[in-house]
């Protein structure tokens, strides 16, 4: 008997140790959910259809200058509504062969119907890659930006294994709107070879017939003054090709304009600044257009030849410049961006409501102890060593597991807490009873334990068994509420059977022929 | 000490009057949620951006309604929210028809404008690090060098006027820049002149698109339905059929009375309103259980001895601990909703009243059930039998 106990104990301080070295330090261990200590949580969603577009947009030019460099010019080429591919009606004069060659040249990854008019749509597998590579680049895109913009412990994850969604929490920050900017922007960087400029788009299009060439497309730039003042807007006629684009970039960085004022300057890697130097030698004296996001940011003369840098000038703040370079470091993302849920929770806000629920939840704790040393006196003793212990084993727990605790979670703990309680109250007025019955002290409390035990047992696991469902199928806060509730309701049952049960045999062996028990 | 000590009640005797006031509690529920005002669903599930704002004085509602009409985009409701000297309220406004996106910053800007200040560094609403970069602009203190120096130099105190701000909620003006001791003195000379103390600060800011909200509606309803139904198949493993289903509709029973309280009180919805609600069925499941089990203990020792009788004494025998549980625990929900703040004061509300409801249930809903079905169970069983 006492050697049992013996073990029992060193289980208990053992179970105990281990709780204390996980939950401490406990503002390290125990990680507080956004509702609690402030910060960001957004849910964006990548628009795939975009990195599509992309695609079909590519092979479209391909097919076009194909075909065109064999003087077959197509009558039309336009993509289908859906954006999975594209339309082709070929010039009259085209040989059959030629044209089959181009296509089978050309669009391996197109499921091709040939009639008198080409239908290409991008195979399924194929379009399905691409979208998943955009997510995952997106991904991989936004979390380098966030680690060079510096927060701590951010968490970015795509929701499920596919999906388009993107999850991205960042504790602590104090700025939402510039956060979500700087996650949100393309950033698609294109230096493009400026046809003419006019002060409208009808001006600009006057010598064609008010159509865009169709090697050239109609882009807008703000007209800013020394002061970096917008005065006005100006449109340009620029080339679709582009000479260099962000992904020839090697380094980006914020830098000053010969006017003093914030710019951001840029490196090219090798094969950039080869195209850059190519082209730059070739035309001295034209104009070329910095585009960002489809925006002409300027449009500077090329005086001589460039090879591996450049600067990108107008109307930037010091931290305008400094997010764009940050962005155009990281890289551009694939496709644009929508946020489908955003929640921020300020500091004081998350502070105030820790505090609150502290003060209250001990308050609750408080009245629970007392009542249960009035209501059973020594056994009461009993049951609030096991309430703490199922407390510290609870925090341990968490701090072991690195579950975050959030306002749903503190829920759980309370449930747990209850039921905690009512395992206690449970053996102790069982244990009356027996006792009422005029069974011996010894008797009673193994008696107690053992009827009391299957339904600790039934409610224990009832509640286990729906909290596994909601771990199954609950989102966010639900399913932190489960993860408090399973946790809580395991460690429940050691404290309120075992450890309660020990502390009662303890006393027994103590007094070997106790004729009274203090409950 | 013992209270409900040897109680003799004999609960089943009435329980036709209490099934028939549940039901009617029930149907005056389902007539409030479906017929009258209805469930208030909040933006979890409804969707739309939800601003939390503490202002300095009064808002003046009026005007903030105003300014955010003017963007022509959703309905808008205000409400108060917490003490009313905190001057805190709660903004919510739809998105557009179907439209995802982010309308947090217009409704802020919009705001701003209404209330002044858009111009100048606004004290109230900047971050700290846009907070240092116009002080490195501005440069009261003469550092003068490179950008990078100057900001370096204004850093820890844009971090004190964001500590300040955490500390009080809104900066209310220029004397309590007094505070921070980080702050020089013609810094603190320069906002005194320069910054604008706006009227209100963003405590929290909450936008779900339509896609999210569907996605969130969908998935509490799997959560629960899927766990009531584990629920169910547990208790008709361990006890009956009949005694699962008991329990089922006693779990129902509450939530419907727990709703019927949240549209009465117009509390809205949420995903943690969620998590107490399901906390509730938690909670009413094991008391439920509790008295199941002493049941079948005692229908095990005293065969022949008609289930009415035995379910009145197993509700007695549990009864001191029924009242004893129940009540710790809702002393302890009771604390959380005088003194827990406003951010848990909808969770704990469900479980004031879930409490009071489920434990009640346990004995005039669930039992009954177990009890009617049973007899008739046997009354049929025993028909076939007489047949043959």
């Amino acid at each position: 008997m006492q050697r049992k106990l013996t073990w029992r104990w060193a289980l208990i301080a053992g179970v105990t140790v281990a709780a204390v070295f996980f939950m401490l330090p406990l503002d390290k261990r125990i990680h507080l959910g956004l509702d609690l200590k402030g910060g960001i949580h957004l849910v964006l969603q990548v628009n795939t259809g975009d990195a599509v577009r992309a695609e079909v947009d590519d092979a479209m030019e391909r097919v076009r200058g194909d075909l065109t460099a064999k003087g077959f010019a197509p009558v039309a080429l336009q993509r289908l509504p859906d954006g999975n591919g594209f339309l082709l009606k070929p010039a009259a004069n085209t040989a059959a062969k030629e044209l089959d060659k181009v296509i089978d040249d050309r669009l391996p990854e197109f499921k091709v119907n040939r009639g008198v008019e080409v239908t290409a749509t991008l195979k399924p597998e194929v379009a399905r890659n691409i979208r998943d590579m955009a997510v995952r680049q997106g991904l991989e895109t936004i979390r380098n930006r966030i680690d060079q913009f510096g927060v701590s412990e951010p968490v970015i994850q795509r929701q499920g294994i596919e999906g388009n969604r993107i999850v991205v929490q960042l504790p602590g920050v104090d700025d939402p709107g510039r956060v979500k900017d700087l996650i949100s922007s393309t950033a698609f960087l294109e230096i493009k070879p400026v046809v003419r400029v006019a002060p409208t788009e009808e001006a600009l299009l006057a010598t064609t017939n008010g159509k865009a060439p169709e090697d050239s497309e109609v882009l807008s730039g703000d007209i800013e003054d020394i002061e970096g003042r917008v005065s006005g807007k100006e449109y340009y006629l620029v080339k679709r090709a582009s000479v260099i684009s962000g992904r020839d970039l090697r380094n980006a960085r914020r830098s000053q304009d010969s006017y003093g004022q914030p710019a951001v300057s840029f490196t090219l890697n090798l094969e950039g600044a080869k195209k850059f130097d190519a082209y730059t030698a070739a035309h001295i004296g034209d104009r070329m257009a910095i585009v960002l996001d489809n925006k002409v940011r300027s449009a500077p003369s090329i005086r001589g030849r460039i090879s591996d840098s450049g600067i990108i000038e107008g109307n930037f703040t010091v931290q305008g410049a400094e997010d764009l370079s940050l962005v155009l470091r990281a890289g551009a993302l694939p496709a644009s961006i929508t946020y489908l849920e955003e929640r921020t929770v300020g500091p004081s806000l998350g502070r105030d409501s820790i505090n609150r629920g502290l003060t209250a939840g001990i308050v609750g704790l408080v009245l629970v102890a007392v009542f249960m040393l009035v209501y059973y006196k020594g056994a009461g003793i009993n049951a609030n060593v096991a309430l703490v212990l199922n407390a510290v084993l609870l925090l341990g727990a968490i701090g072991a597991l690195g579950a975050t605790l959030t306002l749903p979670g503190i829920a759980g703990v309370i449930l747990t807490i209850g039921m905690a309680v009512d395992s206690n109250v449970l053996v102790f007025e069982r244990i009356r009873e027996e006792l009422d019955l005029g069974k011996t002290v010894r008797n009673a409390i193994s008696l107690g334990f053992s009827r009391a035990f299957g339904t600790i047992i039934d409610t224990h696991v009832t509640t286990i068994v729906s909290a596994l469902f909601l771990f199954q199928f609950g989102t966010g806060p639900i399913k932190g509420f489960a993860v408090t509730l399973i946790v809580g309701l395991l460690i429940s049952m050691f404290t309120s059977v075992f450890v309660s049960r020990t502390i009662f045999e303890t006393e027994l062996s103590r007094r070997a022929q106790a004729k009274t028990l203090s409950i | 000490m013992r209270f409900f000590h040897k109680t003799k009640i004999r609960f089943m005797e009435y329980r036709w009057h209490w099934i028939i006031a549940s039901t009617v509690l029930n149907l005056a529920a389902i007539g409030l949620i479906f017929f009258g005002p209805g469930l208030k669903l909040g933006v979890d599930f409804a969707g739309g951006t939800q601003l939390t704002l503490k202002f300095k004085s009064e808002p003046d509602l009026g005007r903030v309604r105003k300014a955010l009409e003017a963007l022509g985009l959703g309905d808008v409701t205000i409400q108060r929210f917490d003490e009313a000297s905190a001057h805190e309220i709660l903004v919510h406004m739809q998105n557009p028809k179907g439209q995802e996106g982010d309308y947090t910053s217009r409704m802020i800007a919009a705001l701003q404008k209404e209330f002044g200040g858009a111009q100048a560094i606004e004290l109230n609403l900047e971050g700290s690090d846009a907070l240092r970069d116009a002080l490195a602009q501005a440069d009261p203190d003469k550092v003068g060098g490179t950008v990078d120096e100057r900001r370096a130099h204004y850093k820890p105190m844009s971090d004190a006027i964001l500590g300040l701000r955490k500390q009080v909620g809104v900066v209310s003006g220029p004397e309590q820049l007094a505070g921070p001791t980080a702050l020089s003195a013609a810094t603190r000379a320069y906002l005194t002149q320069n910054a604008h103390f706006g009227d209100f600060a963003v405590l929290a800011a909450d936008n779900v698109g339509p896609v999210v909200g569907k996605d969130l509606r969908q998935k509490a309803i799997y959560a629960v339905s899927f766990s009531l139904l584990g629920m169910l198949i547990y208790i008709w493993f361990r006890f009956k059929l009949q005694y699962g289903i008991g329990a089922i509709v006693a779990n129902f029973h509450d939530t419907l009375i727990t709703l019927g309280a949240l549209v009465i009180t117009q509390r809205p919805i949420d995903l943690p309103t969620i998590a107490a609600l399901l906390t509730l069925v938690g909670y009413s499941t094991n008391d439920t259980v509790v008295i199941f089990d002493r049941i079948r203990e005692r229908l095990k020792l005293e065969r022949g001895k008609p289930l009415i009788t035995v379910m009145d004494e197993a509700i007695n025998a549990t009864l001191s601990r029924t009242i004893i549980t129940s009540g710790l625990t809702w002393a302890v929900v009771l604390a959380l909703f005088i003194f827990g703040g406003d951010v848990i004061n909808t969770f704990a509300f469900v479980l004031v009243i879930g409490i009071i409801v489920g434990t009640y249930s346990s004995i005039y809903i669930a039992s009954p059930i177990a009890l009617g079905m049973s007899n008739w169970i046997e009354k049929r069983k025993s028909a076939r039998r007489r047949r043959r």
